[in-house]
């Protein structure tokens, strides 16, 4: 690895204060799962790290009805996983926790470094987006929250300016179900080859998301008003499958060919479907 | 330009001064000769670093030293107390829980991470601790049988 | 000692080390003075070194050397002498060396490695073996006429890319398809995968003065190491050290030579400071080798009694680069390629091709893992189209005592019983599946499929005719005693074998016999490498013998002493005594460093036992035939398994699987069952997610494990189950066989004979991944073709994506 200089900031400003300073050649260190095996690759070469795992900011997990679920940048995957309010109130963000990675990457990975890293394929990416999630972003020139539809803006890139540093991602009270199905190449620890995440609010809102199938995570909205029984139907299933496949432009590469992700996106948002709908499935979570 | 870390090895106090672009695994094997804890891949795909930091079971190939600040770390050489192997290790030589050996640290480690947390585990959450623990001599099955019957062992006690 | 060791699911002795982490393997191992090394390598398959410009590097402090292929003009091999140390001229293979630094810390060398400028100039690359075989193809080895090779064994064709052409030729195979009533012909490919041994390969070596080289390498076969380092830097074996302490995993990929003689000319250019070069798993990956891929080209040809008349073979095995243990792999097929059945007429071309494709090495069933994908396929297909049950057709053509196998073996009593293995997994299986018209309707409603596979092997090990191996058994003063053997213990846990047959022997607790873990060309005894399932066989026999030929010591000794003729004298636990008067009687600690009197007068001396073994009986084989006797012993196995197969994903589950294998007599059932799990699950990665990939140019996708996925512990079968069949072998150490590869054959095939068996599907290229096997599902509806292959059918659009 490369030489790199380390900085631990004891507060938010001095935190911002460094990104400001060294905007290009700094980098945010969270868990490190990902920027470890970039700085290791090369894939990334900076030369400062700035660890904001200590911020109290970052480390907040915290959930009213009035203002949702905040999760701080700090926060682990794993911790997410097992905290009471979000298996309470989003079963979704706890069930696709789970499909990432292991355990032993979850026990460092973070939700915000997840969303931040951008890969096409990120497991989180798209139930946060169902969730109407939004990053928290803050620089020098203020706090701005974007949300997480605007927040992918290409392959691993993001809306964040290079002195802008992320703090927490912003969920608002949700209420209905969510299911997050992903189709990789074995059972044990594995990237997705598609990812499709889905959530029907109980006043019949549908959104759906996926991943790996366009160089950012996709939101699907304007579904109309949906009603679960609806779902049920193979017509309005199939109609709405549709649609989705339509938007959806996957690559062939190592990990899975074009045909076999336009395949199984077809199969999983058509399983997403039928669960939200009520069918008897696997990773049912309803809240 | 080294960089002081002050963290608890096995229960010790350490002091060192490394470079922040090192990771956790090479302090261990290279500044303090915990050569138990085995490099893989070095880039969180294997399990073979495997270490309980702060509680938890991680790679440490995705931790750098200086990361580990103030923190407490158990590696493969804290399983054994006094000379005398724990269940676990134990168990892993009855069941046949290893082969080459290489992959062992990790495994127990993440093992006893999983037993620290949830001394009755099921299957199923056997499984899902060593999920990230890579094993290319054994099939795994034996390991799962050791795990569990070192669990077993430990509630009686 | 009232039960025999023999048998007994013995915990391995080398537990405690290991599940303390107190093991010292090469990676972990420092040497006074230690330099380390780096390596740079070439981002292309196939291509000219213009130029390589080292300048920067070499100035760099704290660099003490760097090679390039000119400083180190070597090349090495254990067939065909191919592969230089550095690639020189130009490069061969995505991953190949260009460039070595040895520096004072990894962090230098790596930098030093950065600042090394290589100029290439492309080359078309090669990268299909049928492409390989054309008129005019490019030359992987254009100057093959000019290598060394083992003349008469190995046949290579200079000007074309064979590096050698293994023939067998038994009957007349044109009659026997004129006769034949059902003829099936099919083209099967299994790509190239990899070992992934945790470990990944690392050597640390000093050359110092007067040409005194020492080695300690993380290898399976320290004494080859020796020879073939020898060989290629011209300095005697005698000369040369090696040490090989605890090793990480091997599965064949540490069998030879790989990084023993870069590291230490490396040593030498740095004045003899010791150096240390540690494979990265990207290195382990792409710069070390790999398994061959194959394309087996079958025609079989059969009565409707369901009896094969004649079958005629071509392998074209995919080496890659350099031949490595690559022809020696295409000649083991060649001589089993049939699979444990007995065919009158037969006609095998087993051709090793060079491509520009990562090169091939030995792989834990070198060769049979491979082509028993296509044995074991179209043995299916044919009895289908006989309309014969898959296992009623087996049985009718297996061999069995009597039969004569494709080289002209006889098969006798003692040989093994591939029948009886076939029918132990067929019954535990529960052949044939039966379906309920309930279950039918349920699977037609949810997609998912039951089926159920059968599947046979076999597999002697491919060694030289006078393969040797050795053991010294040394009693210390306690009477206790240390073994020493030539051979590794890589996990295998033969050691712990070798113990139980000491202890048994000497009549001595186990906790009393130490095996030397450590294996050290200078003060060990030789043995030929661990490889091919002999180590327990021959390192067996040679413990035994040394055994004999300490208690024959014993014996002498205690005869003088006990003033009994010798054949009085029994044996018991640590004493030996005289038979009909047991009070006289004399402990091993009285006898272990000579004897006593109690005047003073001294006897006899330190009590050494030697025990040598050498294969008997084996032959070379006919150049042109392929018929003598190559085989040690052969094992024999089958599976049986039950999947379900999710048509709507093409994921496939595996049920249950059975295998079972005539060992002989196990040895240690514990042992020996870890054995078989462990080389079904590492087979069962092969079956589903294992391959390499190369984009176009011939640059390896698949570059870490992010992408090459191996088996997880969610991977696993629901249910697995083991059993052993013991025919005795009378030449091995209590009738025992190897069977440390033979798990990993024939798990490909039984799992697509099962999922034929489910849908109808059949698949003639692994893996069977769930995109693999959904794809060939939706093109099956269009394409009712068995001789196409899935991948030509497939449109990959844009980013297109060849595999292996």
């Amino acid at each position: 690895m490369a030489a790199v200089e380390y900085f631990r900031p004891a507060d938010l400003n001095e935190a911002i204060e460094l990104m400001a300073r060294h905007g290009q050649k700094a980098e945010v260190l969270a868990g490190g799962t990902d920027v470890i095996v970039n700085l290791r690759d090369g894939a990334l070469r900076c030369k400062y790290l700035v660890d904001i795992k200590q911020l109290p900011e970052m480390q907040e997990l915290h959930y009213s009805p009035a203002r949702g679920l905040v999760v701080g940048g700090a926060v682990t995957v794993n911790q997410l996983i097992e905290a009471g309010p979000v298996i309470d109130h989003y079963p979704l963000l706890a069930q696709a926790g789970k499909t990432l990675a292991n355990t032993l990457v979850r026990n460092r990975a973070t939700l915000l470094g997840n969303l931040c890293n951008a890969s096409p394929g990120a497991d989180m990416a798209p139930p946060a987006l169902v969730l109407g999630a939004s990053v928290v972003a803050v620089s020098q020139a203020g706090q701005r929250k974007i949300p997480l539809e605007e927040f992918f803006v290409g392959v691993k890139r993001t809306a964040l300016q290079r002195d802008e540093l992320a703090v927490s991602v912003e969920i608002p009270a949700v209420s209905g179900r969510g299911v997050y199905l992903k189709k990789s190449r074995i059972k044990g620890h594995d990237l997705s080859q598609v990812g499709a995440a889905g959530f029907l609010s109980r006043d019949g809102c549908l959104r759906l998301a996926l991943g790996a199938v366009a160089p950012k995570p996709l939101l699907v909205q304007d579904l109309g008003t949906v009603r679960p029984e609806d779902l049920r139907l193979e017509e309005k299933s199939t109609a709405i499958t549709d649609k989705v496949l339509a938007l959806i432009n996957p690559i062939s590469d190592q990990r899975a060919s074009r045909e076999y992700r336009l395949a199984m996106a077809r199969y999983l948002v058509r399983q997403v479907l039928g669960i939200l709908g009520g069918e008897v499935g696997n990773h049912e979570e309803s809240c | 330009m080294k960089k002081a870390v002050n963290f608890k090895v096995n229960g010790e106090d350490v002091s060192v001064a490394v470079e922040p672009g090192k990771t956790l695994l090479w302090l261990l094997r290279e500044e303090l000769n915990l050569t138990g804890t085995k490099e893989g891949c070095g880039a969180g795909e294997c399990g073979a670093c495997t270490v309980i930091l702060n509680g938890k079971p991680v790679n440490s190939c995705l931790v750098l030293a200086v990361e580990a600040e103030g923190a407490e770390v158990f590696t493969i050489e804290s399983e054994a107390k006094e000379g005398k192997l724990s269940d676990l290790q134990q168990a892993f030589i009855e069941y046949n829980a290893l082969q080459c050996g290489f992959c062992t640290p990790g495994m127990i480690m993440s093992a006893r991470a999983l037993l620290n947390r949830n001394p009755q585990p099921s299957e199923e959450e056997i499984k899902e601790a060593i999920e990230g623990n890579l094993c290319r001599c054994t099939g795994y099955v034996p390991v799962v049988e050791a795990i569990r019957a070192a669990a077993t062992k430990e509630a009686r006690k | 000692m009232s039960q025999s060791l023999i048998g007994l699911g013995i915990p391995r002795i080398d537990g405690t080390e290991k599940v303390t982490g107190e093991a010292v393997y090469v990676h972990d191992l420092k040497i006074q003075g230690m330099l380390y090394a780096k390596l740079k390598t070439c981002p292309y398959a196939h291509a000219k070194i213009k130029n390589i410009d080292v300048s920067k590097a070499q100035a760099l402090p704290g660099v003490k050397a760097v090679l390039t292929g000119q400083d180190v003009p070597f090349k090495l091999g254990l067939y065909m002498i191919d592969r230089p140390m550095l690639a020189t001229g130009k490069v061969r293979y995505f991953g190949e060396p260009v460039a070595a630094v040895a520096a004072l810390d990894e962090d230098i060398a790596q930098e030093a490695v950065n600042l090394i400028e290589v100029e290439y100039e492309l080359l078309p690359a090669v990268l299909d073996v049928e492409e390989a075989l054309k008129e005019g193809a490019t030359l992987v080895h254009e100057d093959l006429g000019t290598y060394s090779w083992i003349k008469n064994v190995y046949f290579p064709k200079p000007g074309t890319n064979v590096a050698n052409h293994f023939k067998v030729r038994k009957g007349d195979v044109e009659a026997g398809f004129a006769r034949a009533d059902v003829i099936v012909e099919n083209r099967f490919f299994q790509p190239q995968v990899l070992h992934v041994p945790l470990e990944t390969h690392v050597a640390i070596a000093k050359w110092s003065t007067g040409d005194k080289i020492k080695v300690w390498t993380s290898a399976q076969s320290p004494f080859a190491v020796r020879n073939l380092l020898s060989a290629a830097v011209g300095v005697p074996g005698s000369q040369i050290e090696v040490i090989v302490p605890y090793v990480g995993g091997g599965f064949g990929g540490k069998a030879g030579i790989h990084l023993e003689g870069l590291v230490a000319c490396l040593s030498r250019a740095a004045k003899g400071r010791p150096v240390k070069l540690t494979a990265t798993r990207e290195e382990e990956i792409a710069t070390l080798p790999c398994r061959q891929g194959l394309v087996a080209k079958v025609k079989t040809g059969a009565a409707r009694d369901g009896r094969i008349v004649a079958e005629q073979i071509e392998f074209l095995w995919d080496a890659g680069a350099y031949a490595d243990y690559g022809v020696n792999i295409g000649r083991a097929a060649g001589y089993s390629g049939v699979g444990p059945y007995e065919i009158d007429n037969v006609k095998i071309d087993s051709y090793t091709i060079y491509t520009n494709h990562i090169f091939g090495t030995a792989y834990r069933g070198f060769g049979h893992a491979e082509f028993f994908w296509a044995i074991e396929r179209q043995r299916e297909l044919l009895a289908k189209e006989l309309g014969m049950d898959p296992l009623e057709f087996r049985m009718k053509n297996v061999l069995k005592p009597g039969s004569v196998t494709i080289t002209g073996e006889q098969v006798s009593e003692h040989t093994g019983r591939v029948d009886k293995c076939l029918a132990v997994v067929a019954e535990k299986i529960g052949w044939p599946l039966v379906k309920s018209e309930e279950e039918k309707a349920r699977e037609a409603k949810t997609g998912r499929y039951r089926g159920k596979g059968l599947a046979v092997l076999h597999k002697a090990p491919a060694m030289p005719t006078n393969t040797a191996s050795s053991a010294i058994v040394k009693m210390n003063e306690d009477g206790s005693v240390h073994v020493l053997v030539g051979g590794v213990d890589f996990g295998q846990g033969t050691y712990t074998t070798l113990a139980q047959i000491a202890a048994e022997n000497l009549h001595l607790p186990l906790e009393k016999v130490h095996i030397v873990f450590e294996t050290n060309t200078d003060t060990g005894p030789y043995d030929w490498q661990t490889v091919a399932s002999r180590f327990s066989v021959m390192g067996g026999m040679t413990v035994k013998r040394a055994c004999e030929d300490l208690l024959a010591q014993m014996r002498r000794l205690a005869a003088a002493v006990l003033r009994a003729a010798e054949d009085e004298l029994k044996f018991g636990e640590e004493v030996i005594y005289v038979h009909q008067y047991p009070e006289k009687r004399l402990s091993y600690s009285q006898l272990a460093l000579g004897y006593t009197y109690e005047n003073g007068n001294a006897v006899g001396g330190p009590l050494i036992g030697r025990g040598i073994y050498i294969a008997q009986n084996l032959s070379f084989l006919d150049a042109e035939t392929g018929q003598g006797r190559p085989a040690l012993d052969w094992t024999y196995g089958a599976h049986g398994v039950e999947i379900e197969v999710d048509t709507g994903t093409g994921d496939i589950e595996v049920l249950k699987i059975v295998s079972a294998f005539d060992v002989g007599k196990v040895l240690n059932e514990k042992l020996i069952t870890g054995q078989v799990i462990g080389g079904v699950v590492q087979a069962l990665g092969t079956a589903f997610s294992e391959v390499m990939i190369y984009n176009g140019e011939g640059q390896l996708l698949t570059k870490s494990l992010v992408d090459y996925k191996i088996p997880t512990v969610k991977d696993l079968p629901v249910e697995m189950e083991v059993h052993f069949v013991e025919t005795p072998q009378l030449d091995g150490p209590y009738g025992a066989r190897g069977v440390a590869e033979h798990p990993m054959i024939s798990v490909t095939s039984v799992i697509a004979n099962a999922l034929a068996n489910a849908t109808g599907l059949e698949m003639l290229e692994v893996p069977l991944s769930p995109e693999k096997v959904y794809l060939a599902m939706q093109r099956s509806r269009v394409f009712k073709n068995y001789g196409e292959s899935v991948d030509k059918v497939l449109n990959l659009g844009e980013h297109g994506v060849t595999r292996a």
